[in-house]
């Protein structure tokens, strides 16, 4: 019989958590469901860009797109992978809320309390397990790629990479507020409103920023949504990953520190709202980070090298003050094509949403709308333009810098490829569910009948 | 695994080895107005078998959690050896196995005496041991949604008997076995007192707790009502000759 004197070691407790939480996933339907679900999503979406992008390379004999509009990345890539975001808001919830209340509901809790190992290692490693768990659920997605491969199509490994990057984080997020909702609520059902009045305050956040930008738009750039834009673009920055890592675990710690059940409300209360303080710190500190890098293959989050490397000589803090609406068409374009570039090679931008009216039907607009400002070393300029060319030139100028040559650079080619996905159809909607539902019988199934039980004994 | 009953003891046992009784002192508990235990206080001594006897509702449940740190406690304080004993170690000490609870539904008998085991650092030696002293080896491979409930009851015993504490609390451990199983119950868990451990037990069947017990902690509407052996008991209620029914009727 055990002895007190007996200890498991680190790692095997860490192995034990892990196996059990692993063991807890496995018998979860919804779990199986959300891998049958992802499948058909992954399909659906993988089939139908697939499609799109031969008709767009001519396959059915009209007249094809420009060899350099044809971009896997684009294309194919981030719509296949667009299944996981679904996924990941409407079911990958669910499949975390079982795994983290369900100790809770069958009263395991209470045994997990007084193991060796504490609730922050049992937490971490129902964290680690269900992201193993989302990363299963990618090989639809990873199918999908080397389909695409093996019919001659193009990846650029930075960029599809990155993508994929944004969707575990995107994973580890959902973890975290789902873990965080389970561990709070006091049922399942009720973690899951929790779980969805987060996202359904995400989209309205997403919604409002869209409409008045400013401040409002600067938070609302770290939502699920928004912050998966930022890989989806090609874009691997710090201040995404880290905010959405910082999210993902506080939420895990809040539900660490709310099942501790041995303390009393009142120090699980203050505990919980010192770890969100601390989170809002760290996600304002990341914020702060500039450090970004444009890895997709067009180099569409940059400036020219040249041009990068005469911006970033540039010492004096460059402020723009900006009159354009939220929700104008120009705004979009100034902030992808120039203002997003100018954060990342510039040492000091502070960009100004000075725009008070909206540029709706029935609205006058202030009669500075439409201007942009630039002030950079004491000078100032107004532009109406939002075109990269000519607000590089207005800032060499502002800068008393000569604007620099053009380097010969290899435009990017763009990749067409007319052909039909034939076989994916049958590995997606054939292969994965029937591949899924015969694991789940192998591994679900009843272990022993009770006739054999009775016999036995 | 059957064995005769063991005898009913009046008498501690002998208070040996280098362990200190555990002192309960002034454990209480509040919900909002209700206090479901009052200033409860009692010693648990190396290597008994306490019964922890009370009426539904007179707290046993409550002060086991407190005891056992899963529940904060308003009041009190557990010490051994003079030294307080925080709720958030006494895991090193006691460990409770809660009734009602049906942990792991979808895992085999098998894998959560295992994973238990392998969770406290106990030889895993130790499982096969628990399988046959509770007669569950034909059930090893079965899932613990599959079991009945005095099967599901002797699968938490199991447990409890798997972890390396020096207390051992259980709560309601013969509810659902029937008249063999909790002979049979009693065998293993009095063989596992003689080898050093301490067993606190709360048990509603007045009848169980007095051939098991060696000593009785009497609760009545979060209070005990009184402390010691049946003699003890007897001596307090001033009822000589009386059984375990009629000195907790006269104490409570």
């Amino acid at each position: 019989m055990p002895s007190p004197d007996h200890r498991a070691t680190s790692g095997e407790t860490w192995r034990w958590l892990i196996e059990k939480e692993l063991r807890e996933l496995a018998a979860s339907r919804s779990y199986w469901l959300l891998l049958l679900v992802v499948g058909a999503l992954v399909g659906h979406a993988f089939v139908t860009s697939v499609n799109l992008y031969a008709e767009a390379s001519g396959i059915a004999g009209g007249p094809s797109a420009l060899a350099q509009g044809l971009n896997p990345l684009e294309g194919i890539v981030v719509p296949t992978f667009g299944a996981y975001d679904l996924a990941a808001t409407l079911l990958f919830p669910f499949v975390v809320i079982r795994l983290a209340a369900s100790d809770k509901e069958t009263g395991a809790l209470a045994l997990m309390l007084q193991s060796p190992a504490s609730l922050w290692t049992s937490i971490v490693a129902k964290g680690v397990a269900l992201l193993l768990a989302w990363l299963v659920a990618g090989l639809a997605g990873l199918a999908a790629l080397l389909l695409w491969r093996g019919m001659g199509g193009h990846l650029f490994a930075p960029e599809t990479w990155t993508v994929i990057l944004g969707h575990v984080l995107r994973g580890f997020l959902t973890i975290g507020i789902a873990a965080a909702a389970g561990a709070l609520a006091a049922s399942a059902a009720s973690a899951a409103i929790i779980a969805l009045t987060v996202t359904l305050g995400t989209w309205a956040l997403d919604y409002v920023a869209a409409a008045r930008g400013g401040a409002i738009a600067s938070v609302a750039s770290y939502t699920p949504s928004a912050a998966l834009r930022v890989f989806e673009h090609g874009e691997l920055r710090a201040a995404t990953v880290l905010v959405l890592l910082a999210l993902g675990a506080g939420g895990l710690a809040i539900a660490s520190v709310w099942l501790e059940q041995g303390r009393a409300t009142s120090s699980r209360v203050a505990r919980a709202a010192a770890i969100m303080v601390v989170v809002a710190v760290t996600c304002a500190l990341s914020a702060r980070i500039r450090a970004s890098r444009d890895v997709s293959e067009d180099r569409r989050n940059s400036f020219p090298p040249a041009d990068e490397a005469t911006l970033r000589a540039i010492d004096s803090p460059l402020r723009v003050v900006v009159y354009l609406s939220a929700e104008d068409p120009r705004l979009t374009d100034l902030e992808r094509g120039v203002l997003a570039k100018l954060r990342r090679v510039m040492p000091s931008v502070e960009v100004v949403y000075a725009a008070q009216s909206r540029s709706g039907l029935f609205e006058r607009p202030n009669e500075h709308y439409g201007e942009v400002y630039y002030e950079l070393g004491g000078h100032r300029a107004m532009l109406r333009s939002t075109t990269e060319p000519i607000v590089l030139e207005t800032l060499y100028q502002l800068a008393g810098r000569q604007p620099p040559t053009a380097a010969a650079t290899v435009p990017y080619p763009g990749y067409p490829l007319a052909a039909r996905p034939t076989i994916a159809p049958w590995l997606f909607f054939v292969v994965w569910p029937v591949a899924l539902v015969v694991s789940w019988w192998l591994i679900t199934r009843p272990k022993i009948s009770r006739l054999r039980a009775f016999g036995e004994s | 695994m059957a064995s005769p009953l063991p005898a009913a003891h009046d008498e501690p046992p002998a208070q040996s080895g280098p362990s200190a009784a555990i002192l309960v002192d002034n454990l209480s508990k509040r919900f909002g107005q209700f206090w479901a235990l009052r200033g409860a206080g009692f010693s648990i001594r190396p290597g008994e078998i306490l019964g922890l006897i009370g009426p539904n509702g007179s707290g046993k449940t409550t002060l086991f959690e407190c005891l056992a740190g899963v529940s904060p406690a308003t009041l009190g304080t557990v010490t051994r050896g003079g030294v307080t004993i925080e709720p958030s170690r006494r895991k090193d000490l006691l460990y409770f196995v809660p009734d009602g609870v049906r942990p792991w539904p979808d895992q085999t008998v098998g894998w959560v005496l295992r994973f238990i085991a392998g969770l406290h650092g106990s030889p895993a030696e130790s499982v096969g041991e628990a399988l046959d002293a509770l007669a569950l080896e034909p059930l090893r491979g079965a899932r613990l949604r599959e079991l009945s409930k005095g099967e599901h009851r002797r699968v938490l015993l199991a447990i409890g008997l798997l972890t390396p504490t020096p207390v051992l609390m259980l709560d309601e451990p013969f509810d659902g076995l029937d008249l063999r199983q909790t002979r049979d119950v009693m065998h293993v868990l009095r063989s596992t007192a003689s080898r050093g451990r301490t067993l606190f037990l709360s048990i509603h069947q007045l009848g169980d707790a007095a051939r098991i017990c060696d000593r009785f902690v009497l609760l009545s509407g979060g209070r005990v009502a009184g402390e010691g052996t049946l003699g003890e008991l007897r001596a307090k209620a001033g009822l000589p000759g009386a059984d375990l029914e009629e000195a907790f009727l006269a104490l409570t």
